[in-house]
């Protein structure tokens, strides 16, 4: 393993620990996915195919982690099906769409909600729809890297983006002023 | 013109300005006179802008420093060759094998898992042969300072424990401490950020609470939680950040219940019968978390 391998490997720690915490919500166990994301990268640093995206394959590693875990402690949790979740969200009524006058949606979407609110959202999305959105949308990763992270077909990610958009927007409106 | 069916898979990549211009301009055409896909985009259009937006608060949430340092240091575990010393290959053994992996995977797993662990400790033992004496020295004297990421012997963190329960239960018989479980489960929370959760009535167990303090081990504090069973010293360890197997362990003339919840790891220790031990360690278990 080199030094640059190494110093480049390290340079996402920030954005790895963000998203273990999103996805632990839990610090110390966020620390913990992190420093294993770590153990195995630079263990398995030769099959690291160079010029290729190391962060998306250090995410990668971080998301096999994590289901791993999460597996392992199944027993002892309430695991939510996310498929039933998908489908209610397939025939959840799309409310606030409806939006008139002369603001737009986005605009006032913009307007009312701070960072803190946005946060809350995001983390009280089921955790298929926010581990999309955050990829995609925190982190930027592409359809295709976000697909090998969560084991998951392309059309899979981008249906769950969606719908964690959708979501995200409906809590949000239910969140604005009343007269606003 | 495409129907809405057609155009639900493309609202997402379009939103993103990934879709290629043919089926851009039909995405655009149809969104124009189709009020409920209108809506669709222009959701997520606003939850996408939103979230771009206020994504300098989310990024701003930095590791922590003493996790970096950790990180680090898992880099220069890696094993080196050739190795050039005792140490090194010691540090090998060590950090080389998929024992250190299953280490940090969490012990308290299903049965399936317990033939790789053993494998991997089998390999361990193996790699171990050639510098055993150096090695074991370097266990013993410099195993504490990794103890978090390998799969060092259970029996060296014991003993490591016992001279602690030996050493901070003279110093607490001395002294005659008598701390309350509310000041305990404060100082645990103060130092550690544990909820603990003590066990209410220590009596139906014949057990006393005398005392706690952190102690030193590793690279990091630990807590060390003193009961007296029928005024036998008794100890419980809580180890942060660790997680090891549940298992019985003789080490010293004492006996250790080991067992593990979340990522935190409990020793017991006492110089009981092994039948003794194990009710205390089921008894303080079903309440501590």
């Amino acid at each position: 393993m080199s030094a640059s391998f190494e110093a480049e490997a390290l340079a996402s720690l920030d954005s790895l620990y963000r998203t273990a915490l999103r996805l632990t919500r839990v610090p110390a166990d966020a620390e913990d996915l992190v420093q294993e994301t770590y153990l195995k990268a630079f263990r398995a640093a030769s099959q690291f195919e160079p010029g290729t995206n190391l962060r998306a394959w250090l995410f990668t590693i971080l998301h096999n982690t994590a289901r791993n875990r999460f597996r392992d402690r199944a027993r002892d949790t309430v695991v939510i099906d996310s498929n039933a979740v998908e489908r209610a969200a397939d025939v959840a009524p799309f409310a606030g769409a409806s939006a008139s006058g002369p603001e737009t949606p986005e605009s006032l979407l913009l307007r009312d909600t701070l960072a803190p609110e946005l946060q809350a959202a995001i983390d009280a999305l089921p955790d298929t729809f926010r581990q999309a959105v955050w990829l995609r949308d925190v982190e930027e990763f592409s359809y295709a890297e976000i697909a090998r992270m969560l084991e998951i077909p392309i059309g899979t990610v981008m249906s769950r983006i969606s719908r964690g958009r959708h979501l995200l927007y409906e809590q949000l409106q239910h969140l604005r002023p009343v007269n606003a | 013109m495409p129907n809405c069916n057609q155009i639900d898979p493309l609202v997402t990549p379009y939103v993103d300005g990934e879709l290629p211009a043919a089926d851009r301009a039909l995405v655009t055409e149809h969104v124009r006179v189709c009020a409920p896909c209108h809506s669709r985009v222009t959701a997520e259009q606003a939850v996408r802008t939103l979230i771009q937006a206020r994504k300098s608060a989310f990024t701003a949430i930095n590791a922590p420093v003493s996790l970096r340092e950790k990180c680090a240091d898992l880099a220069r575990l890696k094993p080196r060759a050739p190795l050039s010393s005792a140490v090194d290959a010691a540090r090998g053994a060590l950090a080389g094998p998929r024992g250190a992996v299953d280490a940090a995977q969490g012990f308290s797993r299903a049965s399936a898992d317990d033939g790789r662990r053993f494998s991997g400790a089998a390999l361990w033992r193996t790699r171990l042969a050639p510098v055993a004496l150096a090695a074991s020295l370097v266990l013993v004297v410099g195993g504490a300072f990794v103890y978090q990421i390998t799969d060092k012997s259970s029996r060296v963190m014991v003993a490591e424990l016992t001279a602690d329960h030996v050493k901070c239960l003279a110093l607490n018989r001395m002294l005659d401490t008598h701390d309350a479980p509310l000041a305990v489960e404060s100082s645990m929370l103060a130092s550690f950020g544990w909820q603990a959760h003590l066990p209410e009535e220590p009596a139906r167990a014949d057990l006393e609470l005398v005392g706690a303090r952190p102690c030193l081990y590793g690279e990091g504090k630990i807590a060390h939680i003193m009961y007296r069973h029928q005024g036998r010293p008794v100890s419980l360890f809580m180890l942060p950040n660790a997680r090891r197997t549940r298992e019985l362990v003789e080490v010293l003339g004492h006996q250790a219940a080991i067992w593990c919840v979340g990522d935190r790891t409990f020793v017991l220790i006492a110089r009981e019968p092994k039948r003794e031990v194990e009710q205390i360690a089921s008894f303080v278990q079903a309440s501590l978390r």
